[in-house]
């Protein structure tokens, strides 16, 4: 199984780059993952405001919200949410977000 | 690349804990899926080879265990020593061998994980043997006693108990569709178009994979831009709106049959007279070709893709194209539930001679194209990811050597692959559904 080290702990993430135990995430792993998985060395502010909102939501609700409710909480346009996540929202955000990997055809 | 033996986890424990009773499910279900003519294909191989060098997996890893002829005879092992009277007496003589959870692991790791039923080996098989439908047997013998790796089988599970792949609620889908709607009536700049829902009579019945509205919504609006620029009468349902059928993948037979029903009902009830299939590979192959056996009845109204559809826009001069709207190269992908499994062919190269400057075909294409590795149900078995991108590099080697910036495909299985094998592979491409590219070269009268 492929690992992350963050601040000498180590967390194991599944053969995509999911965490594992989606319960062990906190800003620092998806500082991290952010490098290691999206190749993004810095998160921004806009960053941070779309990965807040999806964690927040899965915490709640158990799954990942639709890219509408991203678009709508966050203000930003679609195109600028494939700008921040070059992956897309599942592979990019939702992974940086500490989510498991979503059902269907991703 | 760690072998499944190797791992301990939950499927393996599972396997560790199957009964003789579980064992006669399996045979038992196997048994149901062979029509005389499968079960000659089992011990139908001459072991020529050929069918090494058309497979993605053995072709990038070199390993026995992924050659074709190899596979099936993990399969035939198991029918001769329970179905075959020699297998049975002198199992040795013909290879035979009894069913057992070591033998369920080896089939696990093999026809769940080095596998995407492409059906590449079928056409330069010598014999002919259906290799893919064999295996798909053997996945749905495992399905019945609960042995399939965990991400196809929960895509299964929700579709099945939540009414779409993604489990998407009927609010949030509700509120998709009025967003997509007001995208489309700034695109083309009138109030009046619509993304309609649930409105009876319409001619066309348009399906979503539901990957397009939970993440990927541009071909959403791509394919309300082309029924608006051609006039459809073209309806959503609000509730069974999911093309994708994975009980194609796992084997279920029945799983898959309440899927399809879904459709083909929905299509009833609301007074549509085709049943148009969004871009998605197994989607069409399923609910095209095989959800009549599934289903045992025949459809009593047409099921197409909507490659047909835009096809015949253009033919009937329905909608107006301006190929230098997409100036760059631009290459097709064709993926093998759709062409190779499917038969659509050329309706896909038709559309993208119409509305691109710049086309080229990538070597070997059409029927005898490499999977792009994603199919399957790969996509879903993140135990087998790793493999997956591995078996994906003739594609990525295809991709590059087209020198194209673009790469058209009509999946979005496929899509979610070569998405993947862009970013592995460093392709520095752009990867667009075949609507999405017709949207952009579309010329919309003031």
């Amino acid at each position: 199984m492929p690992e992350i080290e963050v601040k000498g702990q180590q967390f194991e993430l599944n053969q995509e780059g999911f965490m594992l135990e989606p319960q062990e995430w906190d800003e620092d792993i998806a500082m991290v993952l952010a490098k290691t998985e999206e190749g993004i060395e810095e998160l921004t502010p806009d960053h941070w405001k779309v990965i807040r909102y999806i964690r927040g939501y899965y915490l709640e609700k158990n799954v990942a919200p639709m890219v509408r409710k991203v678009c709508k909480n966050s203000g930003f346009q679609l195109k600028y949410i494939f700008e921040l996540f070059p992956s897309g929202p599942a592979k990019g955000a939702c992974k940086l977000a500490g989510l498991p990997k979503p059902d269907g055809c991703v | 690349m760690s072998d499944i033996s190797l791992n301990k986890d939950e499927l393996l424990e599972k396997i560790e804990s199957l009964t003789a009773q579980d064992h006669e499910k399996i045979l038992k279900t196997f048994k149901h899926y062979l029509t005389s003519e499968y079960a000659a294909f089992l011990n139908t191989c001459a072991h020529c080879g050929l069918c090494a060098d058309s497979c993605h997996y053995y072709l990038t890893d070199k390993d026995p265990k992924s050659i074709p002829a190899y596979k099936l005879k993990l399969i035939s092992k198991i029918f001769n020593s329970t179905f075959d009277l020699v297998g049975k007496r002198f199992p040795a003589l013909v290879g035979a061998e009894k069913l057992s959870n070591k033998m369920i692991k080896e089939w696990v790791d093999t026809l769940f994980g080095r596998c995407s039923l492409c059906g590449r080996c079928t056409i330069n098989c010598t014999m002919g043997i259906n290799i893919p439908y064999l295996i798909r047997a053997a996945r749905g013998a495992l399905a019945s006693v609960g042995i399939v790796p965990l991400g196809l089988q929960s895509t299964v599970n929700t579709a099945v108990n939540k009414g779409n792949n993604m489990g998407i609620l009927k609010e949030d889908w509700l509120e998709t569709v009025e967003w997509l709607e007001e995208e489309l009536q700034q695109d083309v700049q009138n109030p009046e178009a619509k993304l309609p829902l649930d409105k009876p009579g319409s001619r066309v019945l348009y399906t979503i994979n539901p990957r397009e509205a939970m993440f990927f919504p541009l071909s959403i609006t791509a394919a309300g831009k082309v029924f608006y620029a051609a006039q459809e009468s073209w309806t959503f349902s609000s509730e069974n709106f999911d093309v994708t059928n994975y009980g194609l993948y796992n084997g279920d037979d029945e799983a898959a049959g309440i899927l399809s029903s879904r459709l083909i009902d929905t299509m009833h009830a609301l007074d549509c007279r085709e049943l148009i299939l969004a871009e998605c590979g197994h989607g069409y192959n399923s609910n095209r070709w095989e959800a009549p056996e599934w289903l045992s009845r025949e459809y009593g109204a047409e099921v197409k893709s909507i490659l047909q559809l835009i096809a015949d826009y253009i033919r009937e001069d329905r909608i107006k194209l301006d190929p230098s709207k997409n100036g760059e190269v631009v290459t097709l992908h064709d993926p093998c539930n759709l062409v190779r499994l499917g038969g659509m062919v050329e309706e896909q190269r038709f559309i993208l001679r119409h509305c691109v400057a710049n086309f080229v075909e990538m070597t070997p294409n059409r029927e005898k194209n490499y999977c792009c590795g994603g199919g399957g149900g790969q996509l879903s078995m993140t135990r087998f990811a790793e493999r997956r991108i591995q078996a994906g590099r003739l594609k990525a080697e295809q991709i590059e050597a087209t020198g194209a910036k673009i790469v058209a495909t009509p999946c979005h299985n496929c899509i979610d692959q070569l998405m993947e094998l862009n970013k592995h592979y460093k392709l520095d491409i752009e990867i667009k559904t075949v609507t999405e590219i017709v949207a952009d070269a579309l010329i919309i009268p003031a």
